[in-house]
């Protein structure tokens, strides 16, 4: 009785210093998890301001923001900007975009020529763009920081926070092959190490989307500019699936009666080819 | 070194100028067209692809005045910004369709085109596809109150 | 001078004046139906979001009951079908697994739902539920619970046009006008074209607290001789570090290089007819 008390006494110590003694060599992360969404979480969406229905760019604002307002590029790039204009005037526009990659972030919110809209959720938001998937944006809005190692990607990693009725994103590690670009025939991979820093807002029904670029590798010093977007409510104008790749495709029958999409060949700059 | 890129931008800036005055675009730029001239074709609708990033509609012309017959493809903006912008619908213009079109035409002279305007010769419809024809907010609603 | 004002406006007349007659309905149309217009969503359609059941997180495909339902149940294909099947099988027994999917194209409705090798995410908003797939975005389905019938005419699609509606814990939806070029594919070597006409019901459900279920019922009469019920299951992740990652399936069909002026570029590689990277010799 007595031994066996002893004993277990001194297993006890033992183990417990032990998984002490663990603990501080290595102390056990303990994983992150995602809560699920509470009734108020959910409520609380309905304080935020309304950002519902569909977004199309002021087109002829990006047009004179190009002339108006050209990010501040360093020597090299404005070398190179020169050479695209000079190449659009020749009738041969650079095609930066017509390898249905994603425009990536920021030039799909400085350029894009198709709508958007915004699904907010607890903890998130979700921006999707018309005219192909890969336009998607996932802002986490749960208080959560950046990665310490992100992925690179097209659109980033981007954390919110709303500050009354304005979006403040924080936005990083994008992947280095992504454009600035200031129109669909000028733009400059902005090489790495970019950080964008936005604030959305939406006044009578226009969407202000401000940015502030930092992207030492090509511009002197932060590029501030400001995108709209109108709100369409009329349901005929429902974001209708997109799929940039479809493009490149032409429907037909194969050998046995399947129907099946076939490649379509396309110019360099990324129009169908004409038959002969 | 700053008075330098300072006219590379002033340059840029009245370049950009001119190309901003061109009203069609889509996914990319479209100066591969030539916007001074206006090309027109009659003919029947062979094929439409109503498909992102940009619809395409070919187009058989049937041989006149010495000139072969043909197939054009005539590229436009995307599917999104014709149904905002020019009213149209996939069904606007369909394979069989005797179509008259006006187009910026490629500059290497084959047979292709950006659509200015297409008139259906059987109703009469005109469709157009400038995709700046949709710069405001609630198209179709009311004007919101000021 | 002022030519040139006059030239300027006529420039600019050609670009605006459309977009006047547009917005406004074409002169000489006739008078337009009132326009549908979706409302903003109210303070109770957002709390009453939380009143549905909880499909948060992220959902992750079981390729074992995938694998193990192209045996024990496999679609009622046509004559034809089945013979292309047959051959299918026989080709990736041959090591040449016919590439069903290697072009970047969405795998789509209803082969998303039913051969997935990726996690996907459900989100809800107020009239609507968004599907969101992993390793591509155009992985994309926006299922409209508004009460909003199917349009009389809708543009075909990749994941079709889907309506949904909700009873009790179940989402039903209601899913037509999807490309004939869809695949009804049972594994990724193993599909055929749907060939139209298809139209898929769908019950959406938890089986447990954190298993998500599909029951598909398809019906497709250019392929199969009645229609075909399949429930699909995906298990709940809630760790953070499970998140979906952005994914752009063409990006692998490019590596990162760098131009002649030292800018970062992507550069196409090339690919076997299996989609795979080909070799350097």
């Amino acid at each position: 009785m007595n031994m066996k008390r002893t004993l277990t006494v001194v297993l006890a110590v033992v183990g417990l210093a032990a998984s002490v003694s663990f603990a501080q060599t290595k102390p056990a992360e303990k994983p992150v998890v995602n809560p699920a969404p509470t009734a108020k979480d959910w409520a609380d969406i309905g304080k935020l301001p309304d950002w519902s229905g569909v977004w199309n760019p002021n087109i002829t604002d990006q047009d004179k923001q190009h002339v108006t307002n050209p990010p501040p590029w360093n020597a090299k790039a404005a070398a190179r900007i020169q050479f695209q204009q000079a190449e659009l005037k020749a009738g041969r526009p650079t095609p930066l975009f017509v390898n249905c990659l994603p425009e990536g972030h920021p030039s799909w919110m400085m350029i894009s020529h198709n709508a958007l809209e915004f699904l907010i959720t607890p903890g998130r938001v979700t921006m999707l763009g018309e005219s192909d998937g890969g336009r998607l944006r996932r802002v986490y809005t749960d208080g959560r920081g950046h990665p310490p190692d992100p992925d690179p990607t097209f659109h980033g990693h981007s954390i919110g926070k709303w500050e009354g009725n304005v979006l403040v994103i924080d936005t990083i590690a994008v992947l280095p092959q992504v454009y600035i670009a200031p129109s669909e025939a000028h733009g400059i991979p902005n090489g790495g190490d970019m950080h964008t820093q936005e604030r959305i807002w939406v006044e009578k029904d226009v969407m202000h989307v401000y940015m502030k670029i930092t992207a030492p590798h090509v511009l002197t010093k932060p590029y501030e500019t400001t995108r709209y977007y109108f709100r369409q409510r009329a349901r005929k104008f429902d974001i209708v699936e997109g799929v940039c790749s479809e493009g490149y495709f032409a429907p037909r029958l194969d050998k046995d009666g399947f129907h099946v999409f076939v490649p379509q060949p396309h110019d360099v700059g990324g129009n169908r080819i004409p038959p002969k | 070194m700053k008075s330098s890129l300072n006219k590379v931008v002033r340059i840029a800036a009245l370049l950009g100028l001119v190309a901003s005055a061109y009203p069609v675009a889509a996914h990319h730029a479209t100066t591969m067209f030539d916007h001074a001239k206006v090309v027109t074709i009659n003919g029947v609708v062979k094929e439409v692809h109503w498909t992102n990033p940009h619809v395409g509609i070919y187009v058989d012309v049937a041989g006149k005045d010495g000139a072969e017959a043909a197939l054009w493809v005539i590229e436009m903006t995307s599917p999104g910004n014709l149904v905002r912008a020019g009213g149209w619908t996939r069904n606007s213009v369909k394979p069989g369709d005797k179509v008259e079109i006006s187009m910026a035409p490629l500059r290497d002279g084959k047979k292709g085109g950006a659509l200015k305007k297409v008139t259906i010769a059987d109703s009469g419809k005109v469709l157009t596809a400038d995709i700046r024809a949709q710069e405001r907010a609630n198209l179709e609603q009311e004007a919101p109150a000021k | 001078m002022r030519n040139i004002r006059r030239e300027v406006m006529a420039l600019l007349g050609v670009s605006l004046l459309p977009g006047v007659s547009f917005a406004q309905g074409t002169p000489g149309a006739k008078p337009a139906a009132k326009p549908v217009i979706n409302p903003p969503p109210t303070a109770k359609d957002w709390a009453d979001i939380a009143k549905l059941p909880d499909w948060s997180g992220v959902w992750t495909h079981v390729r074992s009951d995938q694998d193990r339902q192209m045996k024990t149940n496999p679609p009622p294909w046509n004559e034809k079908a089945a013979k292309v099947i047959e051959w299918q099988y026989a080709e990736e027994r041959a090591g040449r697994p016919p590439p069903l999917f290697q072009n970047c194209l969405p795998e789509s409705m209803p082969a998303w739902m039913l051969v997935t090798h990726n996690a996907m995410e459900i989100i809800f908003s107020p009239g609507r539920v968004t599907m969101l797939g992993e390793s591509d975005s155009a992985r994309l389905r926006r299922i409209y619970t508004d009460g909003r019938g199917h349009t009389e005419d809708p543009d075909p699609s990749f994941h079709g046009e889907s309506i949904g509606k909700w009873q009790g814990d179940d989402l039903n939806v209601d899913t037509i006008a999807m490309h004939p070029q869809n695949y009804i594919a049972i594994s990724e070597a193993q599909g055929i074209p749907n060939g139209g006409d298809m139209h898929i019901k769908e019950r959406m459900y938890l089986q447990k607290p954190d298993v998500w279920a599909d029951e598909l019922t398809i019906t497709a009469p250019k392929v199969l001789t009645k229609p075909w019920v399949t429930t699909r299951i995906y298990y709940r992740q809630r760790l953070r570090r499970l998140d979906i990652v952005e994914g752009t399936c063409l990006e692998g069909y490019f590596k990162p290089a760098v131009d002649k002026d030292g800018y970062p570029v992507w550069e196409k590689i090339t690919h076997d007819p299996y989609g795979n990277r080909t070799p350097p010799k």
